[in-house]
């Protein structure tokens, strides 16, 4: 017993005894004579203090229930073996995939119960830090040896919208681990694709797995342009099907709240589907796809998407002329494309600066302005030093290296069967990053920012590379003006992920601004955000739905006007892919093998709770012994009457 | 009688069906074939009394043609009794009845005034008294249904009698009782004086009834573990502990009490009916009455 001392309420049953033989002030009861019971108690002693103990069901359910309640506080236990450490890091994942909810599964109920069985787990004096982790980490107890606060932690873990990424959780889990080495770190998971870092723990990783379902659908993309001048809306949506079967599902489209196409969709198992909506009115300010009916995961049933503003950037195209390179430009709805030589190049900036119709975006083929103007640019095969880097030389044949899979200016790029003559060897500017290299890393495209303007550079010449002949070309060129007239509706991206931040310039004048929510499912609100210094930072956003900033200024001109607004959406594979992943990737974050780890530790498994219970049960049985009366008057009211002798004279 | 008064006791469609029931009166009846109290004697009277639905077995020579010929139904001409049989009932009004759910003395009353219209319906005389504090406070005998009110007037009267004193009580009703025929104790019986009570009214001739009217939880009586029973009547109290083996021995009590009085009560010719206040009125006339042949 972990608490002896509490036997000492074992004194308690004699004084139960004891009142039962104390004659007790006794309730007056009236009655409308007691000319029958005078005669039945004529043999009771009258008056005395003590009286005879006689047989009850009342006393003898008392005693139990007192032995009872003693023997649990007393906390009896019987002695197990752990395979835990004496300290405990206890990782709960609580990304989007946790929030998986069929008729038979409650993924992050489930969780809960193995993170509530690891605590009870624990050996004998053995510490526990709880840390839920989606996105991000957040110690919720650390290295406690009190179970109670740590399961009530636990109670309260709940699954967010926001996509895993258990970097934060495993540093947090190798700093506690590098202070001990008698650690283990206790995963429960779905291992479904969440983030890992690089380093792994000095300590063995278990992995408690939950998650049995993986029958979800989701809206993988979601995105509208313009076409014909702005003229015409045009929607893609992509749903995808991560589950072993193949499902219908029905997708339906809303322009401002208002239903503007619905189809079904038959997805084969592990497909996507993807569509375009041509009947999406022109004026529409946002579109939403929604999933009807309902699958294990809903976060990612619903998407959003803000429709680009009218206006396309003038974009001016310097250089001897390249079809391939005009024929991608020109493709870009987001762009109005002009051309120009070298020699005409000055002459026309200053056209256009007179006619008020500056350009947006620069791209330069195989050229050098001799006065940067500042403004995005695009630089290819550039023949000296510029902005972008010093050229130091030239690469014969070189190899494209893997690239990053989550450099997102390289999605949907493939760059596999891209041969490359001749490159030159750029050394990037400060602020600039490779995004396709050489396995050496020499740079082959880079992007960056130069003092505030973002520019881009494809470190060879179009015509000595088979990049222009493949898929991969327009999409590489799309994704580079895309960063370069970064999409924008007023001050905010048109499109943020879950759980990122950003800041933002606004107005010098303001120094508050409102932020309206939108959310997917459930109700909306509005937060005020300090601005300082014009710079606003907008928080993560933790649900899908959307966000417009307005202004809050006791000016006219800038008060209630709506500074940007954007879509959050999860667009998130390993989210929607709910099925349980395989643990192992996580197992293999622990150095140490489990096998390998601080031997079996004694452990207690306590058993109060069968003992509470039977107290509870035998005070339900008091409780009907003791009101045993009013029940049968009860019932009685209830029509139910005991037999009146009339009866029994029939 | 106006509907208001009927209303208080009874329904019209309750009073009609009491009209089927007549009180039984064996010593009055004695010698005679069974069912002629049914009708008025013949020749006996001329004074008109009321009329009746005719019932198989009436003397066709009571039949009003008249009405037949106005209504094409039949009614039977009712005359008063030349042979004065009054209807007794005896209500025990002490605190002791003013008890239980149901009221016993409700019940009481109730019971009361359906036995006193029987009589009143079968043109007998009747006359109602409260036992209470040693005394009898009796109404002045009624006759006919329009009399009705009267009776039923008396029998809802507020009392606030404490003791009973049944022996005494009873004593001082038989003492100046007129004339003989049914009489009916409604009573607990719960006084000392009961076996006293019952002798002296047992000794007048009449045909004693005893209705022995006990509360549901004097029947079945639910005591808490530790109560201090304390007597409406007396105040006394009586301290018991409510366990089984009490509520055992109450039960076996009660029953050799109800025997007692039973035997008693038979052995003097008259009928003992036990009966709890909660049983319904229709029950108790169309059923259980009618078993113990108080009514017919």
């Amino acid at each position: 017993m972990i608490a002896p001392l509490a036997l000492i309420g074992l004194l308690s049953l004699p004084v139960i005894v004891a009142f039962y033989m104390l004659r007790l002030r006794r309730r007056d009861v009236p009655v409308g004579s007691t000319f029958l019971w005078q005669q039945l108690v004529r043999d009771v002693e009258a008056n005395a203090p003590w009286q005879r103990l006689r047989f009850s069901w009342l006393l003898l359910v008392q005693l139990l229930i007192a032995a009872i309640v003693v023997a649990a506080a007393a906390r009896p236990f019987t002695a197990t073996v752990s395979d835990l450490a004496a300290n405990v890091v206890l990782i709960v994942d609580t990304s989007a995939s946790m929030a998986t909810r069929t008729a038979d599964e409650d993924r992050m109920a489930d969780a809960r119960a193995r993170a509530r069985g690891v605590v009870e787990r624990l050996p004998e004096g053995g510490r526990v830090t709880v840390v839920a982790a989606a996105d991000s980490a957040s110690v919720l107890v650390s290295e406690t040896d009190d179970r109670a606060a740590a399961l009530e932690a636990i109670d309260g873990i709940q699954s967010t919208e926001l996509p895993g990424d258990l970097t934060d959780a495993f540093a947090l889990a190798s700093a506690l681990a590098s202070r001990d080495s008698d650690s283990t770190v206790v995963v429960v998971t779905d291992a479904s694709g969440d983030e890992l870092p690089q380093a792994g723990v000095e300590a063995p990783v278990l992995v408690e797995l939950v998650g049995t379902t993986d029958a979800n659908q989701s809206i993988a993309a979601l995105s509208v342009v313009r076409r014909a001048g702005g003229a015409q809306l045009d929607l893609f949506a992509a749903v995808a099907n991560p589950s072993a079967a193949e499902a219908t599902r029905r997708l339906e489209v809303y322009a401002d709240d208002t239903l503007v196409d619905a189809r079904e969709l038959t997805i084969p198992a592990g497909q996507r589907s993807e569509v375009l909506v041509g009947t999406v009115p022109a004026a529409a300010g946002f579109v939403e796809a929604r999933l009807a009916g309902s699958d294990a995961l809903a976060t990612d049933d619903r998407a959003y998407a803000i429709v680009p503003a009218e206006t396309a950037t003038r974009a001016l195209l310097v250089g001897p002329g390249n079809p391939y390179l005009e024929n991608a430009l020109a493709l870009l709805p987001r762009l109005e494309l002009f051309a120009v030589g070298e020699a005409g190049f000055a002459d026309a900036m200053a056209e256009a600066e007179e006619a008020g119709t500056p350009y947006g975006m620069l791209v330069f083929d195989g050229v050098l302005p001799d006065e940067d103007p500042r403004i995005p640019s695009l630089y290819i095969d550039p023949p000296a030093d510029g902005p972008s880097g010093a050229v130091t030389g030239r690469l014969d044949r070189p190899v494209i290296d893997r690239p990053d899979p989550d450099e997102p200016l390289l999605r949907f790029v493939d760059l596999t069967s891209v041969h490359v003559g001749r490159a030159r060897q750029i050394e990037p500017s400060d602020g600039v990053r490779g995004i396709v290299l050489t396995p050496r890393g020499a740079p082959l495209v880079g992007v960056g920012e130069d003092a505030g303007r973002r520019l881009a550079f494809i470190g060879f010449d179009l015509a000595e590379s088979d990049l222009p002949l493949q898929v991969a070309f327009p999409l590489l060129v799309s994704n580079l003006v895309d960063f370069l007239v970064a999409s924008e509706e007023g001050v905010l991206p048109s499109s943020m992920r879950l759980g990122q931040s950003i800041a933002v310039r606004v107005d010098d004048r303001l120094d508050r601004v409102r932020m309206n929510v939108r959310l997917a499912v459930g109700d909306g609100y509005d937060v005020e955000l300090a601005v300082a210094d014009g710079r606003l930072t907008l928080p993560g956003a933790d649900a899908v739905g959307m966000r417009s900033v307005i202004a809050v200024s006791e000016e006219d001109d800038l008060n209630s006007v709506e500074l940007g607004r954007t879509a959050v959406n999860l667009f998130s594979p390993d989210e929607s892919d709910v099925g349980p992943g395989d643990p192992q990737r996580i197992v293999d974050m622990g150095r140490v093998p489990a096998d390998e780890g601080p031997p079996p530790q004694a452990a207690r498994s306590e058993w109060w709770w069968p003992l509470v219970l039977a107290a509870l049960t035998l005070l339900a049985i008091e409780w009907l012994l003791f009101h045993r009366p009013s029940r049968q008057r009860l019932a009685r009211a209830l029509g139910r009457r005991p037999q009146p002798l009339a009866g029994r004279a029939r | 009688m106006t509907a208001t008064e009927r209303a208080a006791f009874f329904d019209e469609a309750f009073l009609r069906r009491l009209e089927q029931l007549e009180l039984a009166s064996r010593r009055l009846t004695a010698g005679r074939m069974k069912g002629e109290r049914r009708s008025v004697r013949r020749g006996q009277s001329v004074e008109f009394a009321d009329y009746r639905t005719y019932a198989s077995g009436d003397d066709l020579r009571q039949l009003d043609w008249n009405a037949y010929a106005r209504l094409e139904r039949l009614f039977v001409k009712l005359f008063v009794e030349e042979e004065d049989v009054t209807v007794h009932l005896l209500v025990d009004a002490s605190r002791s009845m003013d008890y239980g759910e149901p009221n016993k003395l409700e019940a009481a009353r109730r019971a009361a005034a359906a036995l006193g219209y029987l009589g009143l319906a079968s043109m007998d005389r009747v006359s109602a008294a409260f036992l209470g504090d040693g005394r009898a406070t009796a109404m002045r005998p009624v006759r006919g249904k329009q009399r009705a009110h009267e009776l039923f007037a008396f029998l809802s009267q507020p009392r606030d009698d404490r003791l009973t004193g049944l022996a005494a009580a009873a004593r001082a009703y038989a003492g100046r009782m007129r004339g003989t025929g049914p009489l009916v104790l409604i009573s607990d019986l719960m006084d000392p004086g009961y076996l006293d009570a019952l002798r002296d009214l047992a000794g007048t001739r009449s045909q004693l009834s005893v209705l022995h009217l006990l509360a549901p939880d004097e029947l079945e009586p639910e005591v808490p573990p530790d109560a201090r029973l304390v007597d409406l009547e007396t105040g006394n109290p009586v301290e018991v502990s409510g366990d089984d083996d009490l509520v055992e021995r109450y039960r076996s009590r009660l029953a050799d009490w109800q025997a007692e009085i039973a035997a008693f009560v038979s052995r003097r010719g008259g009928a003992y009916v036990p009966v709890s206040s909660d049983i319904e009125l229709a029950d108790l006339l169309f059923d259980v009455l009618r078993r113990r042949r108080v009514v017919e």
